[in-house]
């Protein structure tokens, strides 16, 4: 059964005259790894806000639909309920910072807390949580004095750490350096094979290519493309809609016209491309 | 206008030693991108650049100007900074008094601030929101006000942190034509910049730090190369540079076209 | 690049590890009884026999020393200062300034208060270098203090130092265009508005965000809240309260019986 299930879901935020999000129908299995792409503007935080409860309840505004995760329905929970079962991580880190805690640790452990989290349990969940993002160096420090490819790993241990059924990240990485950010997909990809959903808005196609199950492609509100990341990176129809695209498809691209690249279908994976290129 | 470092070493009043002795001259005209970890010093050094962080010990030349000698706002005049968050910067009642500050500032009249500020708005493409209010702006374009804020400046050299960071592909592109026109016009751009493969299309001369120290520093091809000792900072090539080596190209490739011709 | 955002001194001693509401009573009972004991030299006594030997015990002396120093001395050096003069009581007058006298009475009295104050802030900076502000809210939160009271106080205390950096990154950001902060009033009056803006729209897109980013972390969930730290509290520390209860009642009663 599918753990995420939207139906026909519409939404306003309040003082607009279009919607965010129009008609959008999904379903995601436990345990898969979706990723949403689209340009600036296109709906993509929107519909984090949305698995993640905070549009409507927290923002208001008019939403049509059903929304259903874990078996509940967005618009017969309260937030606090909701918050259990879908964490959210989103791109700014330093505003996700609780400004409560003095160390990286007591920020980790904030969330635990809240949900009261037995003491011996909550030390063993925020170490291992450290440990599995590669900060376990950063425990004693105060999360203002961290870089922000450093706040936004705290970010992310601070959701991880609380294991929700759905993980919802919009933009996790943006400030990260490159092989940290190869790093935090392939922690996100092990959390996924462990069971835990994830939806995860990124512009970065290489490792969405690498280590994504789904692409779903937003366009003014509306899916535009859905499927395997194999499939939606390569199509023209994203190209031509001014998707950001990997670099191995448009060089594959260029050289298809030129007679280069043989294959019926383009590359989005440096293995892919190597296997194609190869004489 | 030429940027000479002697010797930097900065050490925060944390006694975090963030820079350890760089030493590098950027010729006029240069474009240069800096990458590395975070962490790294970056953003460290380049607030050297214009004087906003003071050597512990060293120099920074800019022109004949020595930084420890000359106050922010008149650095102002040779080096723009456009910083990572537009937030920070933003503030006027519309775009276009917004883009008018820099250049006021510095005192030029008001025919050429006219100008700079025309030139500047067509530039990032923002010509039709002049009297939009910045904050009403979209994420995108009031990354765009903050670019031609700073541009409009007309400054010899342009610094950005981190240009393309949560930018969409049409954005980063038309970032990339702002840096390709200050090019032309013979302008020294340097950029902060994560994205290695905007990196690797945009600029000739890379420099890599590592720990506060310089780790590579070289053309564009030299430095994107070099695999391994890129991977001490957390960098990885660029995706067509790896695609080359793996495919056992003789020289390595930065771009399509490189890429694509070295391919024939 | 601010590691440090309280007053707290991480150190190993007996002053440390007693429970922050039996701290928080000690400090209580030393202001209490310093103003309201009959007998005139009380604050005095307290601060040399009892806050400084403290200060040892806690292992803080020298951050005490420097606190003490630089802030309290001072502070209650100019309160002892103006009580003096313009306090019009006593008839015993040993020195007179223009039409002040100053009579032996209005030393007595200001240096009485004086020391008051010394040991009201004194004990006070104690109490602050010697017990983490995450313990004590942790505390007063299992003894009934709401989730929510306890987080607006301590993210008032760290606020500070934040809009301290943001504002400093704001002026960076507009020296780097030309704006000149140094110079005569007017200058710096005009600077005012183009750090404003920014730090005021900035705060309002934290807000928001911050109340999503808590909420997200389950702030508002109704279960009941669990602390990482275990806030030793022991039968014999209960007593020392009750004990320190008394003492400020009978210092108060005797104040008003005497």
């Amino acid at each position: 059964m599918a753990l995420v299930n939207l139906q026909n879901v519409t939404y306003k935020y309040p003082l607009t005259k279009t919607p965010a999000l129009q008609n959008i129908n999904l379903q995601i299995k436990e345990g898969e790894f979706v990723a949403v792409v689209g340009a600036n503007g296109a709906g993509k935080s929107t519909l984090c806000y949305t698995l993640a409860g905070f549009a409507p309840h927290f923002f208001k505004g008019e939403m049509s639909g059903s929304i259903e995760v874990a078996g509940k329905e967005s618009s017969k929970s309260t937030l606090d309920e909701w918050v259990l079962n879908v964490g959210l991580a989103f791109q700014n880190p330093f505003n996700q910072i609780s400004g409560a805690k003095y160390t990286v640790f007591e920020e980790i452990a904030f969330g635990l807390e809240n949900i009261g989290v037995p003491r011996d349990e909550m030390k063993d969940r925020v170490n291992d949580a450290l440990a599995l993002t590669g900060i376990t160096d950063l425990a004693d420090r105060s999360p203002y004095s961290l870089s922000g490819g450093q706040q936004q790993r705290v970010a992310l241990t601070s959701i991880l750490v609380m294991q929700p059924k759905l993980l919802v990240l919009d933009e996790p990485t943006s400030q990260m350096d490159p092989i940290g950010t190869r790093e935090v997909f392939s922690v996100i990809r092990k959390m996924a094979e462990g069971g835990m959903t994830v939806v995860m808005v990124e512009h970065k196609m290489e490792w969405i290519a690498q280590f994504a199950d789904r692409v779903i492609a937003l366009k003014d509100g509306s899916i535009l493309l859905e499927g395997k990341p194999g499939e939606v990176l390569t199509s023209d129809v994203l190209a031509e809609n001014g998707f950001g695209i990997s670099r191995y498809t448009s060089t594959a691209r260029e050289a298809k016209k030129q007679g280069l690249w043989k294959k019926e279908k383009l590359p989005v994976t440096l293995d892919e491309a190597v296997e194609g290129f190869k004489k | 206008m030429k940027i000479e470092i002697n010797d930097l070493r900065f050490t925060y009043p944390t006694g975090l030693e963030a820079l350890q002795g760089i030493s590098l001259t950027i010729e006029a005209g240069e474009q240069v991108a800096i990458v590395g970890q975070n962490g790294a010093g970056k953003t460290t050094l380049v607030r050297h650049f214009n004087g906003l962080l003071q050597p512990s010990s060293g120099s920074v030349l800019i022109g004949e100007w020595d930084t420890k000698k000359h106050s922010v706002a008149k650095l102002a005049s040779r080096v723009g900074y456009v910083f990572q968050n537009p937030d920070e910067q933003l503030f006027s009642k519309d775009v276009g008094t917004e883009i008018r500050f820099g250049p006021r500032n510095l005192g030029y009249s008001k025919e050429k601030i006219d100008e700079l500020v025309t030139r500047a708005l067509s530039l990032t493409e923002l010509s039709d929101k002049t009297d939009t209010n910045p904050y009403d702006l979209s994420p995108t374009w009031r990354k765009m006000a903050a670019l031609a804020s700073v541009i409009a400046m007309d400054t010899p050299i342009v610094i950005f942190d981190e240009p393309t960071t949560g930018q969409d592909a049409v954005n980063v592109a038309r970032i990339a034509n702002v840096i390709a026109e200050l090019r032309k016009e013979g302008k020294t751009v340097i950029t902060i910049t994560h994205d290695i493969d905007f990196c690797a299309e945009n600029f000739d001369r890379v420099i890599a730090l590592s720990n506060g120290k310089i780790l590579l520093d070289g053309s564009a091809r030299d430095v994107l190369g070099q695999e391994e000792i890129l991977a001490q900072t957390y960098v990885d090539p660029p995706q067509l540079t790896r695609l080359g080596k793996r495919l056992g190209l003789k020289e390595t490739v930065r771009n399509q076209d490189e890429f694509l011709k070295a391919l024939k | 690049m601010h590691e440090r955002l309280s007053f707290h001194i991480k150190r190993d001693s007996v002053l440390h590890r007693l429970n922050p509401l039996t701290k928080l009573t000690l400090v209580l009972a030393l202001i209490m009884v310093a103003f309201t004991s009959p007998w005139y030299w009380t604050p005095h006594l307290l601060f040399l026999f009892v806050i400084i030997p403290l200060s040892f015990i806690g292992k803080v002396f020298r951050e005490f020393f420097f606190a003490a120093t630089r802030l309290i001395l001072p502070a209650a050096g100019f309160l002892f200062l103006m009580q003096a003069f313009f306090q019009p009581i006593g008839e015993h007058v040993i020195f007179k300034f223009y039409f002040l006298d100053i009579t032996q009475e209005s030393l007595m009295f200001a240096f009485k208060n004086a020391m008051r104050v010394i040991v009201m802030v004194s004990s006070f900076t104690l109490f602050l270098l010697t017990t983490h502000p995450s313990e004590l809210m942790s505390d007063l939160t299992r003894r009934g203090l709401p989730g929510q009271f306890a987080y607006v106080i301590i993210s008032t205390l760290q606020i500070l130092p934040q809009i301290q950096s943001k504002s400093q990154t704001i002026i960076s950001a507009q020296r780097s265009r030309g704006l000149d902060t140094e110079g005569n009033f007017f200058k710096r009056a005009g600077s005012l508005v183009p750090l404003v803006g920014p730090l005021v729209f900035g705060s309002l897109v934290e807000v928001e965000e911050r109340a999503i980013a808590i909420e997200a972390r389950g702030f508002t969930s109704k279960s009941i809240k669990t602390s990482l730290y275990e806030i030793a509290d022991t039968s014999f520390e209960k007593i020392i309260r009750w004990g320190l209860i008394i003492i400020i009642i009978l210092s108060i009663v005797l104040n008003i019986w005497l």
